[in-house]
């Protein structure tokens, strides 16, 4: 009889693992442990959970597209983690996306062709433009600022086409155990494309309790962002027209925190529960956005104004997750509270459900149910007959729609070490495009441009010692 | 409301989570240590496949007017 040789290190590596489990609490590392069970030599460390030591990387690719010849972008996206045997964690993240197509300019359709004019920047005999320049027409006059004509055909939705930008960010993120508190940490980011920039930075501490089945957090969050639009900051509700603007820059503000609790309820229950505050101040509009004044019996466009929001923003969040793990079942649920001053609520919920199909395969099918309601200041259109309001945007994101997104992810666990997964969603917004108060020829007109877009998200882990 | 006035509202809403945990730390809920087996597994961490949830938290911030919950609000771009 053979008996089957045991294999030199694997007790310690069980061991091990069953150490992480654990230790393992929502993601959060607990206390600092000591790591004993250091790997052997000439045997595959597999133990890739809190404390042991150990690094990550993470290559990924969202690939993004609307229907309709609308927004398509892609992003690639690298990060890397580096976990040490005590809890402590760095984390660097490398982003770049790259964004082009159509998107509505916010003026309502008409039963007659319209015709919208925007400045363009002329450098070296070429346009550059982060507005738009496909089905455009650019006029350039010798000593002077060109400007970059394009139309709408009649009964169809106002799109400036072509548009394209290029972002590239960068972010941080340190965190570890101190004393006799579980986790703190710190973080930083850095984004910036041809119109935007952003600069955030962010402190946590969180601490465990109750045999580390209870981890309560407090993250406070800062960001500065800048706006530099190509041809200047348009001065709100005002004409539309091709002329460059002052100022050319404006910023925004934004201060925050949430605060968490992470339970482990069972051995298969897992419950997290967030409140988020976030207020923001500075510029908040979509400099390129317009909205249609309208006749008050036609319906017709009589005119172009650039949007107006508030200069100030707070909104607060209730967020609730829970995960079950019935194996090869695990199912998570969330649902997402938000309401903010400009009038704007939502809810949020959130069903996935992942079968583990033996060791290394799993599928997960997904379904997102998300509603809102619409700004206070949210309107397709201006009657020309009222009063010109403080506040006006229509843009489709500020109104009330619903959406649904729905997909599947699937996953292959290519090695113990690494891991595929590939994930399609198709996501659907729903509003109503024919508002009671739509007037004349309006009425006639579908004025809801909600967003039809499939995305497909790729990912590759590996983890190494 | 003022800032400020959100601001103390969103501080006493924080100190009573505060004390609910602090409550739940004295009560015995939650498994034993070894019965933790399941809680270790990746699908089962808060933080796993975060790629995954920043691509479609950098979608929805880009579509509709609501952002954060699990995390902050607002998304480092110009996209809203």
């Amino acid at each position: 009889m053979q008996l089957r040789k045991r294999r030199k290190g694997s007790v310690r590596e069980q061991i091990a693992a069953l150490s992480a489990g654990l230790l393992a609490v929502s993601g959060i590392p607990a206390a600092a442990q000591d790591n004993p069970y250091a790997p052997v030599s000439g045997v595959q460390d597999n133990n890739f959970g809190p404390g042991a030591a150990y690094s990550e990387l993470d290559a990924a690719l969202l690939v993004y597209q609307e229907a309709g010849g609308r927004v398509q972008a892609i992003e690639p996206s690298a990060n890397l983690a580096v976990h040490g045997a005590h809890g402590e964690t760095f984390s660097l993240g490398l982003i770049a996306d790259a964004v082009s197509g159509a998107t509505p300019n916010g003026a309502v359709p008409s039963d007659q062709v319209q015709t919208f004019l925007t400045p363009v920047m002329l450098s070296g005999g070429h346009a550059t433009v982060t507005g738009a320049s496909g089905g455009s027409t650019i006029i350039s006059l010798p000593g002077i600022p060109a400007v970059r004509q394009y139309t709408a055909a009649a009964n169809t939705l106002p799109m400036d086409k072509g548009f394209h930008d290029h972002r590239g960010a960068i972010d941080f993120n340190w965190s570890q155990p101190l004393g006799h508190i579980s986790d703190v940490g710190f973080g930083g980011g850095f984004s910036r494309e041809q119109d935007y920039q952003a600069i955030s930075g962010n402190a946590h501490i969180a601490q465990n309790f109750n045999g580390d089945n209870t981890t309560l957090s407090l993250t406070l969050n800062t960001e500065l962002d800048s706006s530099f639009p190509f041809g200047g900051v348009p001065a709100p509700l005002t004409v539309m027209s091709g002329a460059l603007k002052s100022p050319s820059t404006r910023d925004k503000t934004q201060l925050g925190f949430v605060v968490g609790l992470t339970e482990v309820v069972s051995r298969r229950w897992l419950l997290q529960f967030n409140y988020s505050f976030d207020s923001q101040s500075g510029y908040q509009n979509d400099p390129y956005r317009i909205i249609s004044v309208v006749d008050a019996t036609s319906g017709e466009p009589t005119a172009n104004l650039y949007e107006n929001r508030p200069n100030h923003r707070q909104s607060q969040s209730l967020f609730l997750d829970n995960k079950f793990d019935f194996d090869p079942f695990v199912t998570d649920i969330s649902l997402r509270y938000f309401k903010d001053d400009w009038g704007i609520t939502s809810k949020t919920a959130e069903l996935s459900e992942r079968i583990n199909l033996g060791r290394s395969f799993f599928i997960e099918p997904d379904v997102r149910w998300y509603q809102q309601s619409a700004a206070n200041f949210f309107h397709y259109f201006l009657n020309g007959s009222d009063p010109l309001p403080a506040f006006a945007s229509s843009d489709t994101r500020l109104g009330k729609f619903s959406s649904l997104t729905y997909g599947m992810k699937v996953g292959f666990n290519l090695t113990g070490r690494t891991e595929l997964d590939l994930r399609g969603m198709y996501y659907q917004q729903t509003g109503d495009g024919h508002p009671a108060d739509a007037i004349g020829q309006l009425r006639q007109q579908n004025l809801f441009a909600g967003t039809k877009a499939a995305f497909v998200f790729l990912e590759y882990t590996w983890n190494f010692h | 409301m003022s800032f400020l006035q959100s601001l103390r509202r969103g501080a006493r809403f924080a100190v009573a989570c505060l004390g609910l945990g602090a409550l739940g730390a004295c009560t015995t809920i939650g498994p034993s240590p070894w019965e933790k087996d399941l809680m270790a597994r990746k699908e089962m961490q808060v933080s796993a496949y975060a790629p995954l949830k920043a691509a479609d938290n950098h979608v929805y911030f880009s579509k509709e007017a609501s952002s954060g919950g699990s995390g902050f609000a607002g998304g480092g771009c110009g996209c809203n």
